[in-house]
């Protein structure tokens, strides 16, 4: 599009002149130029000028002779930037109302522009410039009048006739309007009249030559065009261009090479101006079907066979022009589908309305243009003549046409062209441009817009393109490049011609490069593409195949022959150097060719390995089947392969036993691994190569083949993945191909499930690890778990021994309910610690990295174990709760010394432990015997159950504490004891034990037996609540036969009491025992503790047993302060145990009654005075009996 | 004249849209241009599946229509309801499109007939040589009837 004229490119704007009064003309430009509809101005500063600018050249020949050519090429030109539509003489109002001087040179000014302007038709307009608007109030009747003179004189309208005031703000944007309004409204009349006239020419058929039809029938479109009238300029340009058709092959004096040309280029102005009229309309689907038809009706247009790429090139640059107008107006045009729905029969496409599929048209067009003109050159040989004929070449009057500029003396003449001159001019021109680039840059603009509308195939179709012109330019490396971005898609969706001829390209420039690496790996998957025998009759009519050469059996024999002797020769070899120097596989230059899962070389060489067992035992040996799998159409020798595992010591090597002579280089390192030998080690083309050999592992974990190194020739491998059968992909490309598959193994089974890893266990522990628990553990002591380790089979070096506790009910140790209880007192289960090898002291070190990470874990190091050997330690575990747990202890070693690598042996041993509590302790609170203080706590109502116990102040009550044993094993009772908590406690309270006799030494406690042991507690101070203290319990476990356990203390909190003043106190005195008919006294003594006087009723009871005298009934007054005595003599009447006479008393002070229970008023009576041994013990054991 | 007829698999997973059938009958040199054409036309027809016309009767529509126009050839398209592309390359300006469909038509049958060879495993190439000759007799067929 950038090749053609500006004045074709851009719609004709509307061209007016402005005439004297120079100055004001930059503003009115600028003005007119901002407009909507702008207007270009001629301004012209002088009169003197108007006539030259519109001189009208006469015409000097008769309108019978031919038109020397269709359309002139600066007629165009000539209306857009010379011919105004209007002049618009500017006056000043100074020189109009000024003296008769100035108004004679005004009338002779305007005479002599209407003589200039009348041939050419242009309207005229005229402006009185107001120098102030003070002289317009001056205005006065000779003004008037100068006006009216002026409009005669002029032969305007008086509408055309207009004031420009250029001072005043306001009034300079009206007389602009003004001018501007009326300077477009004169324009389009001119314009229309003009086209008006030359339409009557049309119609009146006023031409005898159809070039002069076509030019009448362009005008006539140019001056719509000026008027912005679309349609009509769209109806006389298709019309002009329905002309031109018909002109085909009318003869006319030019030459006909030089009369097609003119007629294309005539025509391709029409089309351009059509195309560019129609989309800037909108109207995309006219548009394209319209080119359509200029293209079906010009492509067969190949009349000049002289110079057929002239043809080829105008075809193209219809098609890049056409790409450029719809690219541009694509932007406002709406989604492409509606045109294609839009009504159209079904012969426009989706490609049709995007530029893209236009640029590659036109790349292809111009690439034909290139070969033909390499034929036209390559015909002419005598280049040198027509270098110099055609110097003066220049383009003529006409549009297309071209003539010799002659110089004669001072003038140019111009010289018509014999059409073989011509040829010879557009070789010449041809020769000066690469076409090539331009091709390429065509290409790329296509393959970018079929990028961005996601169109891959298309785009790789033209990116093959580019590759080719680069490879015709042979810049290399862009082919390589662009090959390898295309081929990708190829590969994909498996279209093998495209895939080979894509490769011959890429393996000639990696040839051409000298990239051996490249080279061979293109080679190779050519030689391996599935172009099959009875495929290749397909393929006979390949001609454009390229460097490829046809897809055939032969040809890949070809090409891998070719790599193949690659990798059998050496440097030294002769033949190296005959073909390509750069190419070859030297010792310092050695070749790895990796083939991963995704290669496109998989074809070339596919490595399955598959174990026999899935799992096997270390040290023991299995077996394992290499397979090889090649689609090369020859056979290949294999000089040597190496198996590669994850564990490099079971790698291996397999060599041919025909070329291992040959092949001596063997290094020193590979010596050292084992060598298997195979008698061949031939791969034919879709044969499975299986090879099976035994293995084995020491050390176990996973044992996998990682890649398989396929040797060929001296300097040449090959470097496989390996697959497992079980899952391998198919062969890419290969799989579409009908062929008979095979297995990679023999056995099927193994073919479906091998996998290329195999589990090797691990090596069974020889030691023994034993953990012994004597029954429960107790709460409260540390419980201890021995462990022993015995080697019995191996030594045990760098052991580490792994202890861990878990709760048995699996929630661990902690369980959420009791998560504020654990936090309080730590973990229930406690490890406490690892004590103790028994024999070795230098183990003490090894204690020192106990490195217990939680309470329930720990870790620790053992000392090597010789052989039959034993080490132990002792696990301390202290139980806070009672509660079951699991000890998981595992043990860690190598059986090696110094051997880091090897593998860790472990041992597991789990056990459960029972935490039990061993001791409950209880206690109760005794008043003295016979003794009954009245507390006024226990008168008043309260009934809360949390109520403490009362105790009466300064009486001493009795405090029994017993231990039971709730588990089964006997435990030792050390000492039981009562702690005071706080000093000022023993100052209030004082407790001792009782005056009992003290048991010395511990005490075997069995199952479900107590201990007791008798406090007294007397309260000293009137405090409550009193704290009693904590009895402390000190025991251990009955050690059986084992040494003596450690002590452990349980301790229980002795809950709070009350001390309270006793008000009365009743104590009932009797004999400790009574003789059948002795008689006996009683007494009932009431301490009055209170300063008052207490009244109290009392009332005594009958007994059958006893006989008594006294009073049954009545009331006693007690002083404050003081006792009073009740005394009762009484016989008993019936011997063994027997109640004493009941009595009662209420005290109706504080509405409280007692009565002594049962026990207290019991007695043992003896049938007759019973004897005892010692008469001076007896009283003292009967006290002492009395007084408990 | 139809110079070219291919039939496409259809793009599944890891299966791509590779050419199950490709087969021209020109004697002149562009079989590979043939090649790309068709393989180009894949394009149009993604587009075509991608962005289904809206209106009634081309809902259920096999028959693709034109692909799209070079410079040289016009490619028809035609795709089954099992996703395999049928196209054509013809030379002809002026083709009926009864004519083309009537051909995908009976190409369609041959491809149904090919295929249910028990032989014939699915995805991979139909080498079936009676195919093939089944194929060239409906291509001739194509030429006597849209030149009479």
């Amino acid at each position: 599009m950038e090749e053609y004229p500006d004045e074709l490119r851009n719609p004709p704007v509307a061209l007016i002149s402005l005439v004297g009064c120079p100055e004001h003309h930059p503003a009115i430009s600028s003005y007119l130029h901002s407009q909507q509809h702008p207007i270009n101005v001629l301004a012209l500063p002088d009169f003197s000028k108007v006539p030259v600018v519109l001189a009208k050249k006469v015409k000097d020949s008769g309108s019978e002779d031919p038109p020397g050519g269709i359309l002139k090429r600066d007629w165009l030109l000539k209306h857009r930037t010379k011919i105004p539509a209007l002049v618009a003489v500017l006056f000043s109002s100074l020189d109009v109302s000024g003296g008769p001087t100035q108004w004679l040179q005004v009338c002779s000014d305007l005479e002599n522009l209407k003589a200039a302007i009348r041939p050419r038709n242009v309207k005229l307009v005229v402006v009185v410039v107001l120098q102030s608007s003070s002289a317009e109030l001056h205005a006065d009747g000779n003004n008037e009048d100068r006006m009216i003179a002026l409009k005669k004189r002029a032969e305007v309208d008086s509408k055309y006739l207009l004031m420009y005031t250029p001072n005043d703000v306001s009034e300079l944007k009206q007389s602009l309007d003004r001018l501007g309004n009326v300077f477009s409204e004169l324009a389009s009349a001119h314009y229309r009249e003009e086209g008006r006239r030359i339409r009557t020419k049309v119609e009146k058929r006023g031409y005898n030559f159809p070039e002069l039809h076509m030019r009448y029938c362009f005008k006539v479109a140019i001056y719509a065009e000026f008027r912005r009238d679309w349609n009509e300029a769209l109806k006389f340009y298709e019309e002009a261009y329905r002309i031109l058709r018909q002109m085909v092959g009318t003869k006319t004096r030019l030459p006909p090479i030089q009369r097609i040309v003119e007629i294309n280029s005539v025509a391709e102005q029409l089309q351009f101006k059509i195309s560019t009229l129609l989309l800037h309309g909108g109207k995309v689907l006219d548009a394209v079907q319209w080119f359509c038809q200029h293209n079906v009706a010009y492509r067969r247009l190949v009349r000049v066979t002289e110079a057929p790429y002239l043809h080829w090139e105008w075809m193209s640059r219809q098609f890049l022009v056409f790409a450029e107008l719809l690219e541009t107006s694509s932007a406002t045009m709406q989604s492409i589908s509606s045109f294609v729905v839009g009504g159209t029969d079904g012969t426009l496409t989706e490609w049709e309305f995007r530029p893209a599929y236009y640029y590659q048209l036109a790349a292809t067009y111009l690439k034909k243009k290139q070969s033909s003109l390499e034929i036209s050159l390559s015909m002419t040989d005598n280049s040198s003549e027509v270098d110099s004929s055609i110097d003066s070449v220049v383009p003529s009057t006409y549009v297309g046409q071209f003539a010799r500029l002659l110089e004669q003396g001072d003038e140019l003449s111009m010289q018509p062209l014999s059409d073989e001159q011509y040829v010879q001019y557009t070789l010449a021109e041809g020769k000066r441009f690469q076409d090539s680039y331009e091709i390429i840059a065509l290409l790329k603009r296509a393959y970018e817009s079929y990028s961005s509308l996601k169109a891959q195939r298309m785009g790789s179709t033209c990116g093959l393109e580019i590759a080719k012109e680069y490879f015709f330019l042979n810049n290399y490396v862009n082919t390589k490049q662009v090959c390898d971005d295309i081929i990708t898609l190829y590969r994909q969706e498996g279209w093998v011609a495209l895939i080979w001829e894509v490769l011959g390209y890429l393996r000639e420039c990696s040839r051409k490069l000298g990239a051996v690496k490249s080279f061979i790996e293109y080679s190779l998957e050519m030689a391996a593409l599935p172009v099959l025998p009875d495929t290749s009759i397909t393929f006979l009519g390949f001609m454009e195949s390229g460097p490829a050469g046809l897809p055939s059996l032969q040809q890949r024999e070809h090409i891998q022959k070719e790599v193949m002797e690659l990798f059998g020769k050496d440097s030294r070899d002769g033949l190296s150097a005959e073909k390509s120097t750069d190419l070859r596989l030297t010792e310092e230059n050695p070749l790895n060719l990796e083939i991963d899962l995704v290669s496109p070389l998989r074809t070339v060489m596919l490595a399955s390995v598959a174990f026999h067992e899935q799992m096997i035992k270390p040290s023991v040996s299995t077996l394992i089947t290499l397979s090889l799998l090649s689609q090369l159409p020859l056979s290949i020798q294999i000089d040597k392969i190496d198996l590669q595992f994850n564990q490099p010591q079971c790698n291996f090597s397999i060599i041919n036993k025909e070329r291992y002579t040959s092949t001596t280089m063997i290094s020193s390192v590979q010596k050292s691994q084992r060598m298997e030998k195979a008698s061949s080690l031939v791969l034919t083309t879709n044969r499975w190569l299986r090879l099976t050999f035994e293995i084995k592992s020491e050390q176990s974990g996973k044992l996998e083949c990682v890649s398989i190194i396929v040797k060929l020739g001296p300097h040449f491998s090959i470097i496989c993945r390996a697959e497992s059968p079980a899952s391998m992909d198919d062969l890419p490309l290969w799989k579409f191909e009908d062929r008979v598959e095979t297995f990679p193994t023999k056995d099927p089974t193994l073919a479906l499930t091998g996998q290329k890893a195999t589990q090797i266990e691990e090596p069974e522990p020889h030691v023994d690890l034993a953990l012994v628990a004597t029954g429960p553990a107790l709460v409260g002591e540390s419980f201890i778990v021995p462990v022993t380790i015995s080697a019995k089979g191996h030594d045990v070096y760098s052991g580490e021994l792994k202890i861990n506790l878990v709760d048995v009910r699996g929630d661990g140790l902690f369980s959420p309910r009791e998560t504020e209880a654990s936090f309080l007192d730590g973990h229930h289960v406690e490890l406490l610690g690892i004590a103790g090898a028994e024999q070795e002291g230098k183990s003490q070190g090894s204690y020192s990295n106990i490195n217990r990470i939680q309470q329930s874990f720990g870790l620790v190091s053992i000392p090597n174990i010789k052989n039959g050997e034993t080490w132990s330690c002792e696990l301390e575990i202290k139980w806070h709760q009672p509660k079951p747990i699991m000890l998981f202890v595992s043990l860690g070693y190598s059986s090696q010394e110094k051997d880091s690598t090897s593998q860790k042996i472990n041992i597991h041993k789990s056990l459960q432990i029972e935490g039990k509590i061993a001791v409950t302790i209880n206690h109760r609170i005794m008043l003295p015997f016979r003794r009954d203080p009245l507390l006024l706590s226990m008168v008043k109502p309260f009934n809360d159950a949390d109520q403490l116990v009362s105790l009466p102040l300064g009486e001493s009550n009795v405090l029994i504490v017993s231990a039971s044993n709730c588990t089964e094993i006997p435990i030792w009772v050390e000492s039981l004891s009562i702690e005071t908590d706080f000093i000022s406690a023993s100052s209030s309270c004082c407790i001792k034990p009782g005056s009992g006799p003290e048991s010395t030494g511990s005490t075997l406690l069995v199952a479900e037996e107590e201990y007791k042991k008798v406090f007294t507690v007397k309260p000293e101070v009137d405090s409550a609540p009193l704290s009693l203290g904590i009895v402390c319990l000190r025991w251990r476990r009955d050690p059986g036969h084992h040494e003596p356990s450690t002590i452990v203390t349980t301790k229980h909190r002795l809950p709070h009491v009350n001390v309270e003043v006793p008000t009365l106190i009743v104590s009932s005195e009797c004999p400790p025992y009574a003789v059948l008919g002795d008689p006996l006294t009683y007494f009932v003594k009431i301490q009055n503790q209170t300063p008052l006087l207490q009244e109290l009723k009392v009332l005594l009871s009958d007994s059958q047993s006893f006989l008594m005298s006294g009073t049954h009934s009545g009331t006693v007054f007690v002083l404050p302060k003081s006792d009073h005595v009740l005394s009762y003599k009484v016989i008993p009447l019936s011997s063994g145990t027997q109640q004493l006479p009941k009595y009662s008393l209420t005290s109706s002070r504080y509405s409280a009654g007692f009565q002594p229970s049962s026990a207290a008023s019991t007695i043992f009576v003896f049938p007759s005075k019973p004897l005892f041994k010692g008469a001076n013990d007896r009283g003292k054991n009967l006290e002492s009996v009395a007084t408990i | 004249m139809i110079v070219c007829v291919a039939i496409v698999g259809h793009q599944v997973g890891n299966l791509a849209n590779n050419p199950l059938y490709i087969q021209s009958f020109t004697d002149g040199d562009d079989a590979l241009k043939l090649h790309h054409v068709v393989h180009c036309s894949l394009d149009v027809v993604d587009e075509r599946v991608n962005n289904p016309k809206k209106s009634g009767p081309m809902l259920n529509e096999t028959y693709l229509g034109l692909l799209y126009p070079t410079e040289n050839y016009k490619v028809y398209g035609y795709l089954t309801n099992t996703k395999v592309k049928f196209i054509s390359v013809t030379t002809d300006l002026d083709v009926k499109d009864a004519d083309v469909r009537n051909f995908f038509r009976k190409f369609h049958a041959a491809y149904v007939d090919a295929v249910s060879n028990p032989f014939h495993v699915p995805g991979k190439k139909i080498t079936s040589k009676t195919f093939a000759e089944r194929i060239s007799t409906i291509v001739k067929a194509f030429g006597l009837s849209s030149a009479g």
